[in-house]
């Protein structure tokens, strides 16, 4: 019966393909059989008329296959989205004040000129692309971060309280700065790799705003380095989400990242020029070189004096 | 009338949430005996208890994901039927359920009366 063949398909256009042949062929030999007895009761042969009432009863097909769904069918689910929320509530606008910005900085420089709507569209375009590109990488992000907390509860086992975390724990993570670290690197990574010409100078000339990259190509040298530390970053940012707090372990994971770090700013900093404006960005390195060595003296003292770790502090 | 409809519409949801652990208890107990997915819903309907094909097909798979059903598919009358039965943890979950009903009823039943 085609309503029946019509039926089927739509449930099974909402069911994961492992799934959709056995529950297709199964419903269809249910719903023939429902449809089948009604018109024995009826003392009529099948028709489009009792078909429809089958399947009305039977449900709207998106519900009907969200019930044999084995898990939830859902890219952000209700414990990461309010944070998803405020994460995109708070990128808006930033990205939003950057563009307006950027805009009233090149009026300013065409001061005298007729006006005209091109600065407006030129920065409406801007926004767009980069909500649409920041968006992109955020809702990765939390998509990645819900299946691996998924992941995490499938393989639980009974829960202790005995595990809970003192109330002012230094171990404690905090969920919005862990996935703030991932989409940071995952920006980064993107940007670095796939739009190395937006990473520059913002200047205005008499006639337009640009951007002057920064970076020459002999940069890409040293993107091997650059993306395993990413990965590496990526990786260690996801576990501790797993865990849900900071461990022994994790800890000397990231003190070794840190370490990483200031290895591959020493070598950009001593190596070939290899920026625009070689002597002031490699200044900038630098100082980044100077805050990675405090940064990771500050995390071996506190791995090296904070020797007992407490019960629930499991490594 | 709003007032009205809303009531009607929490004590659909409030009715249908009391039943839902029962139906898992009436069908573990039911599937006893081999039986298929539309054989099931009549004998549930004939012994007072209707249930939605919607629900009920959907959740003999999920039973069954679960390790509480087994099944197989055999062709009757030219038709092909997937025929589901409880499995050994099926029936041993049915005979604890069923105990659990048999005190919860009597304590609500005590408390309603």
């Amino acid at each position: 019966m085609e309503l029946v063949d019509r039926y089927v398909h739509e449930v099974g256009q909402y069911l994961p393909s492992r799934l959709r042949a056995d529950v297709e062929a199964e419903l269809r030999s249910l719903l023939t059989e429902s449809i089948e007895e009604r018109a024995r009761t009826a003392g009529r042969p099948a028709d489009a008329q009792l078909a429809t009432d089958a399947l009305r009863e039977f449900g709207v097909p998106r519900d009907v296959a969200s019930r044999y769904a084995p898990e939830p069918q859902y890219l952000i689910g209700p414990r990461l989205y309010p944070t998803y929320r405020t994460a995109v509530k708070i990128m808006i606008p930033i990205l939003a004040a950057v563009v307006l910005v950027l805009m009233v900085i090149g009026q300013f420089q065409h001061q005298g000129e007729p006006p005209s709507i091109a600065p407006f569209i030129r920065a409406t375009e801007s926004f767009l692309s980069s909500v649409l590109f920041n968006l992109g990488v955020m809702t990765f992000i939390f998509a990645l971060v819900e299946r691996a907390m998924q992941n995490r509860e499938a393989v639980g086992t009974a829960w202790d309280p005995a595990t809970l975390p003192p109330v002012n724990d230094p171990d404690r993570i905090s969920y919005f700065g862990r996935i703030f670290a991932l989409y940071l690197i995952a920006a980064l990574a993107l940007l670095f790799n796939f739009f190395p010409e937006w990473v520059g100078v913002v200047v205005f000339h008499n006639t337009d705003t640009q951007v002057i990259p920064l970076l020459e190509p002999a940069f890409a040298r040293y993107l091997p380095l650059l993306n395993t530390w990413w990965a590496l970053a990526f990786a260690l940012n996801l576990v501790v989400l797993r865990q849900s707090q900071w461990r022994r372990t994790t800890r000397w994971a990231d003190l070794a990242l840190e370490v990483f770090n200031g290895v591959i700013l020493l070598v950009i900093v001593a190596g070939p020029p290899v920026f625009a404006y070689d002597m002031w960005a490699k200044l900038v390195l630098q100082v980044f070189l100077v805050i990675s060595v405090i940064k990771a003296c500050a995390m071996l003292y506190r791995l090296l004096v904070r020797r007992t770790f407490e019960p629930w502090a499991r490594s | 009338m709003v007032m009205g409809n809303t009531q009607l519409s929490l004590r659909e949801n409030l009715s249908l949430e009391l039943r839902r652990g029962a139906l898992v208890l009436a069908v573990l107990t039911e599937l006893r005996h081999e039986e298929y997915g539309y054989s099931l819903k009549k004998l549930l309907a004939d012994k007072g208890l209707e249930i939605d094909e919607g629900t009920l097909y959907p959740l003999l798979r999920r039973l069954e994901g679960q390790g509480l059903l087994k099944s197989d598919w055999r062709v009757e009358d030219g038709r092909p039927r997937r025929y589901y039965r409880a499995s050994a943890q099926g029936e041993k979950l049915a005979r604890e359920l069923a105990a659990e009903w048999q005190k919860l009823a009597g304590v609500i039943g005590a408390l309603i009366k």
